[in-house]
C-alpha cells in the first residue's frame, strides 16, 4: 500500500491528500547574534536521513492542519513516535 | 434599488419543472421526470443528485467556540461530528472552527428565544466570529440506496466506518476536490450525503458525480425531493 499519513484532525489518510513541508529542525534560531550564514544553514540545509526522520506535513486536501509525523525516508511508511524514538 | 441574482454554480442537464426565486436565488423545486411522489414512496431504487448551492452556510471561528451557540445549537465537541437539529447542521472543522448549514427544513423561529445582548454570539447576523460563505462555495447532495456504491467511485474514503456515527463530517478530497463532506444518514434506502467544494468545481464534480452514478440510475432532483428525504430520517 502506499504512503499513509495520520493526521491529527481527520485521522490516517491517503498521503496523496497531503503536501510535504520539510524535515523538522526545531525551533528558529535566536534573532541576537543570528549570522547569515547560520540563518541560511538553518533556512536550506537539512539532514536527508536515510532512515526514521521527524517531517511537516500539511493536510491540504482535507482540514488544512500543519502537523509533524515521524517517517522512515527508505521505507516511505509513517512510524508511530514511540518506534521513531528507539 | 439595483435587484441582484445570484447563481448556483452548479447545473444539471434536465428541465426545471416548478422554480422559486428565494433571497435572490431561483431555486429548482422540481425537476421533469423526477416524479412527484415525495421520496421513497416512488421506487426504492431511486437515486438523486440535489443542487444545495442556495442553503445559507457559515464559518465560525474563535478560539473559545464553546462559548457560540449558533441558532442557539451548541458545537459538538469531538473532530470531525456533526450535530443535526431543526434544520441546522453544524460540523467540528478543527479545535477553533465549525461550519453551520441552514437546510431547506430550518425553522426560522428559532431566535426568538434567544436572551443574548446586542452583540448576541448565537445570531450569524450579529457576531464577528461568524463568516458567511453561502456564495463562495457550491453544495449538493446525493441521496437514496446505492450513494455509498457511487461514493465508492470517486473516492478512498470509508463511509461505512463502524467506528462512526451519523452525521459525521470528512474533509477530504472527492473526485480529487477538496471537500467537507457530511454523512447523514447510512439507513439502507434512505441514505445520504451532503458536500461542499469551491464554487469553481461545480460544474466538473456534476459531470463526475453523474457519470458515476449512471449505473444506478442517479437523476437531479429539485430542493423537494431533499425536504421529503430529509423529513423521513
Amino acid at each position: 500500500m502506499s504512503l499513509t499519513i495520520t493526521c491529527p484532525i481527520c485521522g490516517k489518510r491517503d498521503g496523496y491528500e497531503f503536501r510535504f513541508g520539510g524535515e523538522d529542525k526545531g525551533p528558529r534560531p535566536e534573532e541576537d547574534g543570528l549570522t547569515p550564514q547560520r540563518w541560511c544553514e538553518y533556512v536550506h540545509l537539512n539532514e536527508c536521513v536515510a532512515g526514521v526522520q521527524k517531517e511537516w506535513w500539511v493536510h491540504k486536501d482535507g482540514c488544512g492542519s500543519w502537523f509533524t509525523i515521524h517517517r522512515d525516508s527508505v521505507m516511505n511508511v509513517e512510524v508511530a513516535t514511540l518506534e521513531a524514538h528507539k | 434599488m439595483v435587484e441582484i441574482k445570484r447563481y448556483s454554480p452548479v447545473a444539471f442537464k434536465a428541465s426545471p419543472k416548478r422554480t422559486e426565486v428565494r433571497d435572490n436565488w431561483t431555486v429548482v423545486l422540481e425537476y421533469d421526470g423526477e416524479g412527484q411522489a415525495a421520496f421513497g414512496q416512488s421506487s426504492v431504487n431511486d437515486n438523486y443528485l440535489v443542487d444545495l448551492s442556495h442553503i445559507t452556510r457559515f464559518d465560525v471561528q474563535s478560539s473559545n467556540l464553546d462559548s457560540i451557540t449558533p441558532f442557539g445549537i451548541k458545537i459538538p465537541q469531538g473532530l470531525c461530528e456533526s450535530y443535526l437539529q431543526d434544520g441546522v447542521l453544524i460540523n467540528r472543522m478543527n479545535r477553533i472552527q465549525a461550519s453551520v448549514f441552514c437546510l431547506p427544513n430550518k425553522k426560522n423561529e428559532m431566535l426568538t428565544e434567544c436572551k443574548c445582548d446586542a452583540d448576541c454570539k448565537c445570531d450569524p447576523q450579529n457576531s464577528s466570529s461568524y463568516t458567511e460563505t453561502t456564495e463562495v462555495g457550491m453544495c449538493m447532495a446525493i441521496i437514496g440506496k446505492n450513494v455509498f456504491s457511487i461514493t465508492e467511485k470517486l473516492t478512498s474514503l470509508d463511509f461505512m466506518d463502524s467506528a462512526k456515527t451519523t452525521p459525521f463530517l470528512y474533509q477530504a478530497p472527492m473526485s480529487h476536490i477538496p471537500c467537507q463532506i457530511i454523512t447523514l444518514s447510512r439507513d439502507s434506502a434512505k441514505s445520504g450525503i451532503i458536500f461542499t467544494a469551491s464554487r469553481g468545481y461545480g460544474k466538473d464534480m456534476v459531470h463526475a458525480i453523474m457519470d458515476a452514478g449512471e449505473e444506478f440510475g442517479l437523476k437531479p432532483a429539485g430542493e423537494d425531493k431533499f425536504k421529503s428525504w430529509l423529513n423521513n430520517l
